[in-house]
C-alpha cells in the first residue's frame, strides 16, 4: 500500500507537493458506459414484460435467462470495477525533488518511474479541444535534458498550474542547489 | 438400439454448471483486483470504501441472481427435441396475432 507520507525512496527534507489523478471527467465517462449498460436492458426488460415472464416461466429457457441475467450484470460490475482501478491506480506525485509518475494498464502491467527535478529542462501544458477546455483539463509535458522521452501527465486538472507548481519547483531546486556550498574538488 | 438425437434429455442443472464456472472466473479476477487495489493504493478511507463497495455490489448481485434461480425445478430434464421446438405459443404469445 503506498504511504503519502512515507513515499518510496524518500529523501530527507522530501516534501509531498501533489497527487494528480486523471480528470473526473474520466469518471464519468466509466460511470456513463456502466450506466447505459445497465439501464438499457432493464428498459428493454420492462418494455418486454408480457414476453419476458413468459419466458422465465419456462423450465429450460427460464434458467437460462437468469443465468445470462446473471452473468451479464456481474460482468458489467466487474467491467466498471476494473476501469475505476485503472483509473485510481494511475497517478503522478509531486514532491519538492522528483515527479514519481505511477501508471497501471489493465492489470497485468504497471510501470513507475521518477525524475529528479535537477533534470527537468522545461514543463509545457496543453489544453486542446471543447472538452478539456469546458472542464479544465488537459496534459502536461515535463521535458528533460538531453533526453528526448517526456513526461506525461495525462488528462490532469487545471494543466497550467500544474505546470506552473513544476516549474516553481525546479527553480526553487536550482536556488538550493546553488546555496550549498560546493564540494571540493579532490587535488592530484 | 436405435439411437434418436430428438430422444436426447438434457438436464437443466447443466446451466447451473456453466454459472458456477462464470463465478469462479469473476472471483478469482475480483480477488486479483482487490490484492492490485490493496497493494498499490493510496492508504486511507477512500480505499476502504472503494473495496466496500464493490464487494457490497457483488454480494447483492449474486443473493438476488440465488434468490431467482431458487425459484426454478433443477432436477427436471428436458428432451432436445422440446428444446428445439422453440417457436411455440408458449415461448413467443406474439404469434397468436
Amino acid at each position: 500500500m503506498l504511504h503519502l507520507h512515507h513515499l518510496p525512496n524518500q529523501r530527507p527534507d522530501e516534501k509531498l507537493i501533489s497527487v494528480l489523478r486523471r480528470h473526473w471527467f474520466a469518471l464519468l465517462t466509466i460511470a456513463g458506459a456502466f450506466f447505459l449498460l445497465t439501464v438499457i436492458p432493464l428498459f428493454l426488460g420492462i418494455y418486454f414484460w408480457d414476453v419476458f415472464s413468459v419466458w422465465s416461466r419456462q423450465p429450460f429457457l427460464g434458467p437460462i435467462l437468469v443465468v445470462t441475467i446473471s452473468i451479464y450484470f456481474l460482468s458489467i460490475w466487474l467491467f466498471a470495477f476494473l476501469e475505476f482501478t485503472d483509473y485510481y491506480l494511475d497517478m503522478w506525485v509531486i514532491t519538492s525533488e522528483r515527479v514519481i509518475n505511477i501508471e497501471q494498464e489493465g492489470l497485468f502491467k504497471r510501470t513507475t518511474s521518477e525524475l529528479d527535478l535537477a533534470s527537468v529542462q522545461d514543463a509545457t501544458a496543453e489544453t486542446r479541444g471543447f472538452l478539456q477546455t469546458t472542464f479544465s483539463y488537459g496534459n502536461v509535458f515535463v521535458q528533460t535534458a538531453g533526453e528526448k522521452s517526456r513526461f506525461h501527465f495525462k488528462n490532469i486538472p487545471h494543466p497550467e498550474r500544474v505546470q506552473e507548481i513544476v516549474m516553481r519547483l525546479v527553480q526553487e531546486d536550482k536556488q538550493r542547489v546553488t546555496k550549498q556550498p560546493a564540494t571540493q574538488k579532490p587535488t592530484v | 438400439m436405435d439411437f434418436s438425437l430428438s430422444a436426447l434429455n438434457i438436464p437443466v442443472f447443466v446451466v447451473l454448471i456453466v454459472y458456477a464456472i462464470y463465478i469462479l472466473f469473476y472471483v478469482l479476477y475480483s480477488l486479483f483486483n482487490l490484492f492490485h487495489l490493496m497493494k498499490y493504493g493510496v492508504e486511507g478511507v477512500q480505499l476502504f470504501l472503494i473495496v466496500i463497495v464493490f464487494t457490497g455490489g457483488t454480494i447483492l448481485l449474486v443473493a438476488g441472481s440465488i434468490f431467482w434461480l431458487l425459484s426454478f425445478d433443477w432436477t427436471v430434464a428436458i428432451p432436445l427435441n422440446q428444446i428445439l421446438r422453440a417457436y411455440n405459443n408458449d415461448i413467443l404469445p406474439i404469434s397468436e396475432f
